[in-house]
């Protein structure tokens, strides 16, 4: 077994029927820039979670995986849950309460135990499943979990199959347009199998700027960091796979704006035509289920051959940095 | 011998500041500074230019206003006794303000400099005039820009200082058939080679600012390309040595040249790395190397930067903006001309390299001035 027989079996999503155009964003009062900004930007629609919460499209979208997959339930032996705001740990969301305040603002000392990622793994009937909770990456999680994931399925014989789960929904009430960027609610479910037929995992990569935490603080430098860490470490982790960008036949990226895709593009060197930018407009940023999703839509699109190399890349806002080599 | 009399411009400037200590030396010279009054007198003024320096010279201050017409704003008696003892020349006031509307910059860089001319003619003992400029005449040209080469040649120009330097070169060309002119063409003046003291802090220093704050996410370029940047010591000495001895009417590039030029790429990673071994504390910010982007993407992203109305990004964007984009039109500064007539006084650039990172540190260690 080696870590490039592990890859990203099969993939499901779940979006909010709920499409909220920047016009409503912003008459709703839900935006704190400029709309016309947004829409130069390549933004246009928004999901929207209005009585789901992130724990009901978790759940909605890794039933669909299960049911479209046919994976015997039995066999996945653990679910990584990636949360990406700090919100999407805690049940408060979970159970729909909407609270104000700190995340930590508990009713009692029983709730700091109650876990998002347990009540997925009984409501999805997972016996054999342990749950490992990711968070702390923001929109990186996802990546840390796959990433997680075939390391264990490589390292544990009796580990066949793990459900990487990202559920986000934005706190309501709060501005949607973050960082020049639109986020939008969603959940993504993947299953990483041991010689998978597809989506084969052949390099990771994450950096993390820890001086960048204090994101409300240092904004600025945190948005000036971008292009040049994107653009190291997507280098880095080529060079690492002993490739180079025109080996690779399309990049799935994270749903940010399409000028920083066009920036990002030049940057590294691919033409805008190998970057899957189609969602971007009318999902948005679904905080970390972007990737997945695209990676899905573009296959569903016959997109990408089989054997063929992509490259994922995100950022979790605003210390991580992730990318990844799939081959289809 | 009849005694050297020297006419300084522009004293209160980075070059003409360095130059008028270098001159205050010398034993054998008079020094007569034209200094404008602002604020204080022209007199205290440069008293607070020379006021670490020992003064073997004769300093003279007197008060003028080059922009004021060709008697300089001196009254008639006084400017007649200059004339009559005046020597040499050294022009180098004006602005070197980048972002000036074109008008205000040729005010200020040909208007000046026509004015000073005039005075120049009524010298009757005038061995030398030098006026500077600036290797960036060159505009939007690429490659070799030699000595004997003027202008943007059709390219156009990068900003508003250039272009008027250009025109006064033009102005001064023609008059080098009358009169014992020199123009002596300034590369980027950075600061001390050996203790990296930074007179006048300008767009580079601020740049350096701008990476060490994390601003600088891309510079618009090629890794490759040279960047021309000379010591002020350096500066000094030779355009001094060139008033003095060097052929005239001639041409003359205070550049580094192809020998002692680094890379763009080997100037940001010298960057990084200085800042890095004296702010530890800075190592860990983690502060990504900027990237070296084509012009286009450079564009696109001010663009951006302007559209989202950030007006930190803004700042930090428009201010390498500056100077950038002739990052952009790199060139090689030939300096044959210089070399030939400074060379015997042992007088060359250094290498690049070998006096940037005491720049970097001393503005590290002044905080970019604020703690001079």
């Amino acid at each position: 077994m080696t870590l490039s027989t592990v890859g990203i079996e099969s993939i499901a999503e779940y979006l909010p029927p709920h499409v909220a155009s920047i016009t409503e964003l912003s008459e709703r009062g839900l935006l704190r820039g400029s709309a016309d900004t947004l829409r130069s930007f390549g933004f246009e629609s928004v999901h929207l979670a209005c009585e789901e919460s992130n724990l009901d499209m978790a759940i909605a979208a890794a039933e669909k995986l299960l049911n479209e997959s046919g994976i015997e339930r039995d066999q996945i032996g653990m679910i990584l849950y990636a949360a990406a705001l700090n919100s999407s740990s805690t049940l408060w969301n979970g159970n729909g309460v909407s609270r104000p305040g700190s995340v930590l603002d508990l009713g009692t000392v029983h709730d700091l135990f109650k876990y998002p990622g347990s009540v997925l793994q009984t409501e999805l009937d997972l016996p054999n499943a342990a749950v490992v909770g990711i968070n702390q990456v923001g929109c990186a999680s996802i990546f840390a979990a796959l990433r997680m994931a075939r390391a264990l399925v490589v390292t544990e014989d009796n580990l066949k199959a793990v459900l990487c789960v990202s559920a986000d929904k934005f706190p309501s009430g709060q501005p949607r347009d973050l960082a020049y960027n639109l986020v939008s609610d969603g959940a993504c479910a993947a299953l990483v199998r041991r010689d998978a037929e597809r989506n084969r995992i052949l390099e990771c990569a994450q950096v993390t700027k820890g001086a960048l935490w204090e994101s409300d603080e240092i904004e600025n430098e945190i948005i000036a960091a971008y292009f040049p860490t994107a653009a190291a470490l997507i280098e880095r982790t080529l060079a690492s796979a002993g490739l180079k960008m025109d080996d690779i036949a399309l990049v799935i990226p994270h749903n940010v704006s399409l000028r920083s895709w066009e920036i990002l593009g030049r940057l590294i060197k691919c033409p805008p035509d190998r970057i899957y930018t189609n969602n971007i407009a009318k999902v948005g940023h679904t905080i970390a289920s972007d990737n997945l999703l695209n990676l899905k839509h573009a296959t569903d699109a016959g997109l990408i051959a089989k054997g063929e190399l992509m490259l994922m890349f995100t950022f979790g806002y605003g210390s991580n940095w992730a990318c990844m080599v799939v081959q289809h | 011998m009849k005694r050297a009399s020297i006419l300084l411009t522009g004293a209160t400037g980075a070059v003409g500041g360095d130059l008028l200590r270098k001159l205050a030396q010398r034993d054998d010279l008079t020094v007569n500074v034209a200094v404008r009054r602002k604020g204080v007198s022209p007199v205290e003024r440069v008293r607070a230019l020379l006021s670490h320096d020992q003064i073997k010279a004769t300093v003279n201050v007197v008060e003028a206003d080059i922009g004021a017409g060709p008697m300089l704003g001196v009254r008639e008696e006084l400017l007649r006794d200059l004339q009559r003892e005046t020597t040499h020349i050294v022009h180098s006031a004006g602005s070197t303000s980048f972002t000036l509307p074109l008008a205000d910059a040729r005010a200020a860089n040909v208007d000046g400099s026509r004015n000073v001319l005039e005075f120049a003619r009524n010298c009757p003992a005038l061995e030398c005039g030098a006026f500077l400029s600036t290797v960036y005449v060159s505009g939007k040209r690429r490659g070799d820009f030699g000595e004997s080469d003027f202008g943007d040649a059709g390219l156009g120009f990068v900003n508003s200082y250039e272009e008027s330097k250009a025109e006064m070169e033009e102005m001064i060309r023609s008059a080098m058939n009358d009169l014992p002119l020199i123009l002596v063409r300034l590369s980027t003046v950075l600061g001390d080679s050996t203790t990296g003291r930074v007179s006048a802090f300008n767009t580079i220093h601020h740049a350096v600012r701008l990476l060490y704050s994390g601003l600088a996410p891309m510079i618009p370029g090629d890794p490759n390309d040279p960047v021309d940047i000379v010591s002020s010591d350096f500066v000094c000495d030779a355009a001094l040595h060139l008033v003095e001895h060097a052929p005239r009417p001639g041409v003359y590039h205070v550049a580094a040249g192809r020998e002692s030029s680094n890379t763009l790429g080997e100037i940001i990673d010298e960057t990084m790395n200085t800042l890095a071994a004296n702010r530890p504390s800075w190592r860990k910010r983690s502060v990504e190397k900027p990237v070296i982007v084509d012009l286009d993407t450079y564009e696109l992203f001010v663009k951006s930067v302007e559209e989202t109305g950030n007006q930190v990004l803004r700042n930090a964007t428009r201010s390498i903006r500056t100077f950038a984009y002739q990052l952009a039109h790199p060139k090689v500064f030939e300096t044959r001309q210089a070399s030939a007539a400074l060379a015997w006084n042992g007088i060359a650039p250094q290498p690049s390299l070998a006096f940037y990172p005491r720049v970097v540190k001393y503005c590290l260690d002044t905080n970019w001035g604020s703690r001079q």
